[in-house]
């Protein structure tokens, strides 16, 4: 599951969620503010044109009131424009939504009546001077925007509409009908809050949806990777569920379809390669029955040689000989088709690899005899002990000194034993013909053989080397060759002192120290 | 004069061994059949049985627990493979020894089936005892309390290896060289499945053994009841 967990940035659903949710809020911001202007415009021209026709009915009536007050004699005009005005003021029942102011126009230069009035306390400035102009010189109404201010210091938005009247004996005057705009900002206000709340709960139920899909799309992908993952690790088992016939099914089935493919093709090698270990293991115990018979029969004959013809005798030893040999490429053959087919298994035990090496090298003595030269160990200790397969160990030692016996030409041997805490080095050095660099390439290589011009004097399978490789891997341990022509060669093994562990440290130099250049 | 039943598919190599033992003055008791072997073995008991592992009838392994399951004969078993998995297992089905076709010589086929037919420790005289155990190696016999203990003839000799020499720490290749003759072999297996194989019939517990105790990275001791 390690890999699912990736940082929340990389996740598909967080991707999706985000672009969604900016995608989402600018085309609701967008919606939003284009309705919420259409919706003021529209409320305000209302407003305006209500205003404008009530304005326009008050004006005239008030005017017709005067008309009517001033035919009969002997009335106060003052009291008869209040009372009027007040009258106006109450027509709505709603409180100071709509209030009066009369001026006089400053060009009216009749001073004997004095009429200038506003209702409830009205600042007579909350008419704003540019509109106060305008009615002096036109004829008709008009309006503007203004603040209504009361003398008591609050002041409300207001509409201002006017025109000029004319009062009996007192000339000119504009009248001002001034409309409270707190209603309708309310009613704006509560539009936009209203729009906001929407293009949120919208947005909440988008992202919802997004979410509800997402799940229903990236659960399948996260099982699917989840799964996929479990059948890297060996587990071929693993397979999807299809529950539903969409998309997801199809990726499922598809999946499914690899996984069934290849776990056939895996079953496939695997008994491919059982058939081919079966083959090898039948091979072995057929030849070996007859050799068997042959090496008792030749063992017979050989004991008694000596009451033979020369030739016969010779021919006796040769048998003996050649069957040894036979029987050691058998053997090779085998040891490498198990490790072809990692049939191989370490039987790890301690023991005392300088004393393994001295009874090695004992037992080669007569060889090294034959060969007119001689094997000196050099140790660091006088037991080096360590854990590993020793049949294994054993056998790397005896290819190795059997290679450098077959190209000592008649020069000693050197053995070094090198080891610290957790690492044993043995380097085997001959000073004989060597390798030159193109045949180091190739000496571990199977049925390779340095020289093929020159003549075998000894045996061997031309498998020792690259079993003493493979017999160095599997107990992690490295296995080196250098070596120069007439200078001869040097090999490295170097081994961890504990079995599974590996190496730490090269104990010995490859390349000797009397090799200068 | 000293009978070994040889048992074998192969016909020429079953013949060679008889040419090669009776040589050795051995007589040999031919059998190419694994079912066949019981009948043979209760008519006619060998002082030894040589074994091959692939047989026809009736594999190795089970005709090797079978002769076990009635008699204490040495078995010898002939593997052509060397294998660990089928070396240990025909060790656990009661063969005292093994060898790897093919053998070297001859004479080291004799030599083994000698060693295992010596009455080894003959000039030991008298009783030992190893815990609550009496071990008589003259009349070849173990008991606890009055009652024997059945072992094999290897398995005595194993036992009265390490009794003789109580608290002396044997390693594997010293009881090889001691038991089973081997000068310097390497094989391990043999003395850890004879060992557990002992243990399961002299010690009280085989999972804590008292008796033979192992030390760890070096062999085995007898142990002796009570101390370490």
């Amino acid at each position: 599951m390690s890999r699912l967990n990736t940082p929340i940035r990389n996740s598909l659903a967080f991707k999706v969620i985000v672009s969604t949710l900016l995608l989402s809020l600018a085309v609701g911001w967008l919606i939003g503010s284009v309705l919420n202007s259409k919706l003021s415009t529209g409320i305000k021209e209302v407003n305006l044109n209500s205003a404008f026709l009530e304005a326009r009915s008050t004006i005239y009536s008030v005017q017709y009131q005067i008309l009517i007050a001033q035919g009969r004699s002997g009335t106060d005009m003052t009291t008869v424009v209040k009372k009027i005005i007040s009258g106006v003021t109450n027509l709505t029942a709603e409180k100071s939504s709509r209030e009066v102011v009369l001026l006089r126009d400053p060009a009216n230069m009749i001073r004997k009546y004095n009429y200038e009035m506003t209702s409830n306390l009205v600042d007579p400035t909350s008419v704003p001077q540019g509109l106060r102009e305008r009615v002096q010189k036109g004829n008709d109404l008009n309006w503007a925007n203004a603040t209504l201010k009361y003398a008591g210091a609050t002041s409300v938005p207001a509409l201002v509409v006017g025109r000029e009247i004319d009062l009996p004996n007192a000339g000119r005057y504009e009248m001002y009908l001034l409309f409270s705009l707190v209603d309708q900002n309310a009613t704006l206000a509560l539009i936009k809050s209203s729009l906001l709340l929407a293009g949120f709960a919208l947005l909440l139920l988008i992202l919802l949806v997004t979410w509800l899909v997402l799940r229903q799309v990236v659960r399948p992908v996260r099982d699917a990777a989840s799964i996929a993952s479990k059948f890297t690790r060996g587990d071929f088992s693993q397979r999807m569920e299809v529950t539903s016939k969409d998309e997801i099914a199809t990726l499922g089935n598809a999946f499914n379809e690899m996984a069934d493919s290849f776990e056939k093709q895996i079953a496939r090698l695997e008994n491919l390669s059982r058939v081919q270990q079966r083959f090898v293991s039948d091979v072995s115990h057929e030849l070996r029955t007859p050799l068997t018979t042959l090496r008792m029969a030749s063992g017979i004959i050989h004991t008694a040689r000596f009451d033979f013809d020369p030739s016969v005798a010779r021919s006796a030893e040769l048998l003996v000989a050649q069957l040894d040999r036979f029987e050691q490429l058998l053997e090779d053959l085998l040891e490498v088709s198990r490790f072809d087919a990692e049939a191989a298994v370490l039987e790890s035990l301690d023991f005392d690899i300088v004393k393994l090496i001295e009874r090695s090298v004992a037992d080669l003595a007569t060889v090294a005899q034959e060969k007119v030269t001689s094997i000196v160990i050099f140790s660091s200790d006088h037991s080096i002990a360590i854990q590993a397969d020793i049949r294994r160990v054993e056998r790397i030692i005896r290819n190795l000194l059997n290679n450098a016996l077959d190209h000592a030409e008649e020069k000693p041997i050197e053995i070094t034993i090198v080891s610290n805490e957790s690492d044993v080095a043995v380097g085997v050095r001959d000073y004989g013909i060597g390798l030159d660099s193109n045949s180091l390439t190739r000496v571990f290589d199977r049925f390779w053989r340095a020289d093929p011009s020159r003549a075998r004097t000894r045996g061997g399978s031309g498998l020792g080397l690259s079993i003493a490789l493979e017999d160095t891997r599997l107990h992690n341990g490295e296995l080196e060759a250098w070596g120069s022509p007439n200078k001869g060669t040097h090999f490295v093994l170097t081994l961890p002192r504990r079995a599974g562990g590996s190496i730490q440290a090269r104990l010995i130099n490859l390349e000797p120290k009397d090799f200068k250049g | 004069m000293t009978l070994v039943m040889v048992v074998d598919d192969d016909q020429d190599l079953a013949e060679m061994l008889g040419i090669v033992l009776t040589g050795a003055g051995i007589d040999v008791d031919l059998v190419s059949r694994g079912d066949e072997v019981l009948e043979v073995f209760r008519n006619n008991p060998p002082d030894l049985v040589l074994l091959d592992v692939m047989l026809p009838g009736l594999d190795g392994i089970e005709v090797c627990r079978l002769i076990r399951a009635e008699s204490m004969v040495p078995i010898i078993m002939l593997s052509a493979k060397s294998d660990s998995h089928d070396v240990v297992k025909g060790l656990e089905a009661g063969a005292d020894d093994y060898m790897v076709k093919p053998f070297r010589h001859p004479s080291e086929l004799v030599a083994r089936i000698r060693t295992r037919l010596r009455r080894t420790n003959a000039d030991l005289l008298g009783l030992l005892t190893l815990g609550d155990l009496a071990i008589d190696v003259q009349a070849h016999q173990v008991s606890r309390g009055g009652k024997g203990i059945a072992l094999t003839r290897l398995e005595f000799d194993l036992l009265v290896a390490l009794a003789k020499e109580p608290g002396r720490v044997f390693t594997r290749d010293a009881l090889l060289s001691e038991v089973w003759g081997y000068k310097h072999s390497t094989d391990t297996r043999l003395v850890n499945v004879h060992v557990q194989r002992l243990r399961s019939k002299v010690e009280h517990d085989s999972e804590r053994p008292e008796l033979i105790v192992t030390i760890r990275g070096v062999g085995y001791k007898a142990g002796v009841m009570g101390g370490s």
